[in-house]
């Protein structure tokens, strides 16, 4: 019985032995149909594998984003470098932009006036122990520069040099309390005494109460001997206010500079004014005021 | 063996390998791969007698061949599972005890996936079957062995269980 149950066995084995080899013979001679039973494999696996991929997908992604974590931190951080210095960059090109706007500005005024110049960047603002509204400037005795300069700026006057060193001046402000310059009302000879009040205040003291005064009349600086402190011509505000001057000697006034002190990035220090006084020639230069809105209401007849 | 049982063996084994090519195949191990396929062939076969693990061999060898993937000959699988199992069932088992311990199923099972798959390399070899590198090779057959040591505890209980189910009552 053993030996009848080890002969099939045997047979059994040799015959499957043989089958498998049948089936590599049929395969290593080309047979089309071997081939295409895997291909068919493959179509019936597809949905299972495509369910499989949805399936583990999201825990792959899952454990790929653990593993990239420092990865992606550390980009991260890369790229938040770069965002910051661009960021700087783009500051840095929209300061270098105004200057240039401004640098040209001040060129055509000076241009125009026959001013003899250099420009100069803005490097420092505010009171010193000795001045009241000063800016610093990166040019000075180097560059010629020296004290009682008249500094302007595209829109008009600035103020005048106070204190020079090598590579640098201080400017006193226009607003500061101690500027006093001589004025003259463009279009016309009258004169007066423009004062710094600090801030955005200026007065204006005409000389005469006779004065013709109007609220919008521009003042030009008189020009001083020798053009220092002040060369003439330079567009320094506009009239926003006149006071009643009845019963009083002279005629006073409140006066809007044209110059706007937050935003100086370039001025130009004049050392002289080489065609003499420009008369009114700056006054298109000057910046115009805007115009007053008039806004009608008209009421909603009620319903 | 009961002809009952072969629509059973045979839906089991095929269940396992597509298992095995759409989920088990797409994980990523750290080292090598895992066949659950070949270790679940192995550790029935270590369950039969003689001729039906040689018959459970030539099935699993032929579905085997289905792999989409292989690029060795259709039947070379089949022929080495046949060999082996019958192998397996009286050599490997003829000398242990009848009912194998868990450590000694475990270290049967790994060990012989270990040598399933140096077997089908050097028979593809033979046949003419292109080979990658070295490295490669036993980076596959560590890991696999590796592998197979790790999930023993998962994948032999639920052979058993397989392989209980397919017993007819009588054979119970």
């Amino acid at each position: 019985m053993t030996t009848k149950w080890t002969n099939r066995t045997r047979l059994l084995l040799v015959s499957l032995l043989v089958t498998s080899l049948f089936l590599i013979t049929l395969d290593l001679r080309g047979l089309n149909i071997i081939s295409s039973l895997r291909t068919a494999a493959q179509s019936a696996l597809t949905p299972f594998q495509s369910l499989s991929t949805s399936m583990l997908t999201p825990i792959s992604n899952f454990l790929e984003d653990l593993g990239g974590l420092r990865t992606a931190q550390s980009r991260v951080a890369e790229l938040e470098k770069e965002n910051r210095e661009l960021r700087n960059t783009n500051i840095l090109n929209r300061n270098v932009e105004g200057e240039l706007k401004q640098l040209k500005g001040v060129l055509d005024l000076a241009g125009k006036a026959k001013y003899k110049t250099v420009s100069a960047r803005v490097i420092g603002k505010g009171g010193t122990a000795s001045i009241g509204e000063t800016i610093i400037i990166d040019k000075g005795s180097r560059s010629g520069i020296t004290i009682d300069m008249t500094v302007i700026s595209e829109s008009g006057l600035v103020g005048v040099v106070k204190s020079v060193s090598n590579n640098a001046s201080i400017v006193m402000l226009m607003s500061d309390p101690n500027f006093r310059l001589g004025v003259r009302v463009a279009g016309s000879q009258f004169m007066g005494i423009l004062s710094g009040e600090g801030g955005e205040n200026y007065s204006l003291q005409m000389l005469s109460a006779a004065s013709d005064l109007s609220v919008g009349d521009v003042l030009l600086s008189r020009g001083s001997s020798g053009d220092k402190p002040f060369v003439p011509g330079v567009p320094v505000g506009r009239v926003s206010f006149v006071e009643n001057s009845l019963g009083q000697l002279t005629k006073r006034a409140k006066v809007e500079p044209y110059v706007d002190f937050n935003s100086l990035g370039v001025v130009s220090v004049v050392f002289e004014s080489v065609a003499g006084d420009p008369g009114d020639a700056l006054v298109s230069k000057a910046p115009k005021p805007a115009p007053t809105v008039t806004v009608f209401v008209t009421p909603t007849p009620n319903e | 063996m009961n002809i009952a049982r072969i629509p059973y063996i045979f839906l089991t084994l095929i269940g396992v390998f597509v298992l095995q090519e759409a989920l088990i195949n797409r994980i990523n191990f750290l080292v090598g791969g895992f066949s659950i396929y070949l270790v679940l062939v192995i550790a029935w076969t270590l369950q039969e007698e003689p001729s039906n693990a040689m018959l459970i061999g030539f099935f699993a060898g032929f579905i085997a061949d289905f792999s989409p993937t292989l690029e060795s000959p259709f039947g070379l699988w089949t022929l080495i599972l046949t060999g082996f199992c019958y192998f397996l069932a009286t050599t490997v088992r003829g000398n242990l005890d009848p009912q194998l311990s868990p450590l000694q199923m475990t270290l049967v099972t790994a060990s012989s996936s270990a040598a399933l798959l140096i077997l089908f390399i050097a028979v593809g070899a033979i046949l003419g079957q292109e080979l990658s590198s070295i490295s490669i090779l036993l980076t596959e057959i560590i890991g696999n062995t590796l592998w197979s040591l790790v999930l023993a505890p998962v994948y032999i209980p639920v052979t058993i269980k397989f392989y209980k189910l397919s017993l007819t009552a009588r054979e119970r």
